[in-house]
């Protein structure tokens, strides 16, 4: 760890109204590294992606890309420094075709580039089609296709297997592992489903709250006493107090 | 020549109808159209009327000067757009039909009280460049091609997608590398100028310019052009133009009945046709050659 990282966070912290959505998280991605952001649902991981991607600033705390602060940029500007992501609820450009929308994330015309990122995910084929009339796993596919237009540096997934069958999510997993190694992508995923950021991931990070509760390697989580009481509630601590009468 | 000067007036509205089109397809509702329009007649109307050495006395007015009026107005109407747009178009939704509605309204009662503009009563005997209706007909149609032209450049460059990206989903689209307060200017900027280019053909043609024209009423007239032509390609706003501006002068033989027509036909457009009559879906059933079809398509 001795190089520097690719994209820290540095103390951030996110109130919206009367709710501390995150509490002074830090952590940092080495280049490379496939890195997992697990918690609960609420615990601030999608914020967390918004803040690293520009689309909420922070109250408090630094993003910094190769050292250089990055918080309060516009997503656009963001985006052009090679960082690109998915959305947790797809949001793709529904009138458009499958190429158009690979395209918007290229900036330019360029059709054989196009066609050959909606190949990687076997969508050559529907490349004239509109998004809209695409299948739920297509859809998922051509989001990352898209993400991947702009040939980042990292890539940020929110909940790419959410809605996919367990083969599905099989594949996903090998898919991310493959490009991660074919384009020397760095990757930062929010996931729900434990198992699959187990093997997927090189190191992961546990949200409880707003708040990072645990980080580290796969195995060290796993055994953490403070993430399985965020997941089990309380499992192995106190025993529950007894109501009187 | 009750015809020549009809067919004048559908490509007037055809052109205010890609007007209306151009921000929208950026996801855009502006309602400054006949607003801009109003500013790009007056600008004709003054300079034509006003400034003796433009040659106004002449029994036909200079084109250059005529020239001259254009890049004035577009300039005008630009620098206007830019003041209502870099404020409002940095926020995301529907702010900006309502800062057009309010841009309008500051035109029409600025236009209205002031001396120098005429007031009420507007500017007469504005001098004509063209002989006769031929000569606007040209003049509007070369305007409207220039326009389609542009719009179908558009349609498979960078920036129409990007156009279309906002459209569909601006945060998805910022997240994409869109710079979208960028492009939703830029079609506001066009919807501006296009709309001020043909208010100094059409102040010329009408040969009288007041207030009214940039009234709320106009407002939806020229909206009406888009749902009813459809917003999706650029030949939807045109047909839209160019139908709904001649059909209550059709409609006359129908004597008063011909306003309810005409409302019904605003009406019943979007129940039959939700997307507007011109359509990519449309398109592909349509027997064109097949070239044409996919140029057309986006």
């Amino acid at each position: 760890m001795s190089l520097a990282p690719l994209l820290e966070l540095r103390d951030v912290s996110r109130r919206f109204g009367g709710l501390q959505a995150l509490d002074g998280v830090s952590f940092a991605l080495q280049a490379g590294e496939i890195f997992g952001l697990i918690g609960p649902n609420g615990a601030g991981k999608t914020t967390l992606f918004n803040v690293i991607t520009g689309v909420t600033r922070p109250s408090s705390g630094q993003v910094l890309w190769k050292e250089a602060a990055i918080e309060g940029l516009p997503p656009h500007r963001i985006h052009r420094l090679g960082l690109a992501r998915t959305f947790q609820n797809l949001r793709l450009f529904d009138s458009l075709s499958c190429l158009d929308n690979v395209q918007v994330g290229l900036g330019r015309s360029d059709r054989r580039r196009a066609l050959e990122l909606l190949a990687l995910f076997g969508l050559q084929d529907r490349a004239a089609e509109a998004a809209a009339g695409l299948a739920y796993g297509d859809r998922r596919r051509l989001e990352m296709a898209r993400a991947l237009a702009s040939s980042p540096q990292l890539l940020l997934l929110d909940e790419p297997a959410a809605g996919l069958n367990p083969t599905e999510k099989q594949e996903l997993s090998s898919v991310i592992r493959r490009l991660a190694a074919e384009l020397r992508l760095t990757v930062l995923i929010i996931e729900h489903h434990v198992p699959l950021m187990m093997q997927l991931c090189d190191r992961l990070a546990v949200l409880n709250f707003g708040r990072r509760i645990a980080l580290g390697r796969p195995e060290q989580v796993r055994h953490d006493p403070l993430v399985i009481e965020a997941y089990l509630g309380g499992a192995g601590g106190d025993p529950p107090p007894e109501v009187s009468p | 020549m009750p015809d020549g000067s009809l067919l004048v007036q559908m490509l007037i509205g055809a052109l205010l109808g890609l007007s209306v089109y151009l921000p929208l397809a950026a996801g855009q509702l502006s309602l400054a159209t006949p607003g801009f329009m109003t500013v790009g007649g007056y600008v004709a109307a003054l300079l034509s009327t006003r400034v003796a050495a433009l040659g106004g006395a002449e029994p036909l007015y200079p084109l250059p000067w005529l020239l001259l009026e254009l890049v004035l107005a577009a300039v005008i109407a630009l620098a206007l757009a830019l003041v209502v747009g870099l404020p409002v178009l940095r926020l995301r939704g529907i702010y900006l039909a309502i800062a057009t509605i309010a841009l309008n309204e500051i035109l029409r009662v600025l236009l209205l009280n002031s001396s120098w503009t005429g007031g009420a009563v507007g500017i007469f005997a504005i001098p004509q460049p063209f002989g006769d209706p031929l000569g606007y007909l040209a003049a509007l149609l070369l305007l409207l091609l220039l326009a389609g032209a542009a719009c179908q450049v558009l349609a498979g460059h960078p920036l129409g997608r990007a156009m279309a990206a906002v459209r569909d989903d601006e945060l998805a689209a910022s997240c994409s590398g869109v710079d979208s307060f960028r492009v939703k200017l830029l079609a506001f900027g066009a919807s501006a100028v296009l709309a001020a280019l043909t208010g100094v053909l059409a102040a010329h043609f009408f040969n009288t310019w007041n207030a009214r024209q940039g009234s709320f009423d106009a407002s939806i007239t020229t909206l009406a052009f888009v749902v009813f032509g459809g917003s999706r390609l650029w030949l939807g706003p045109v047909l839209g133009g160019l139908v709904l501006t001649a059909l209550p002068e059709l409609l006359r033989p129908v004597g008063d009945l011909r306003l309810v027509v005409f409302g019904a036909v605003i009406l019943l457009g979007p129940l039959l046709f939700p997307q507007g009559v011109v359509t990519p879906a449309l398109l592909q059933r349509l027997p064109l050659p097949a070239g044409w079809r996919r140029r057309l398509l986006p």
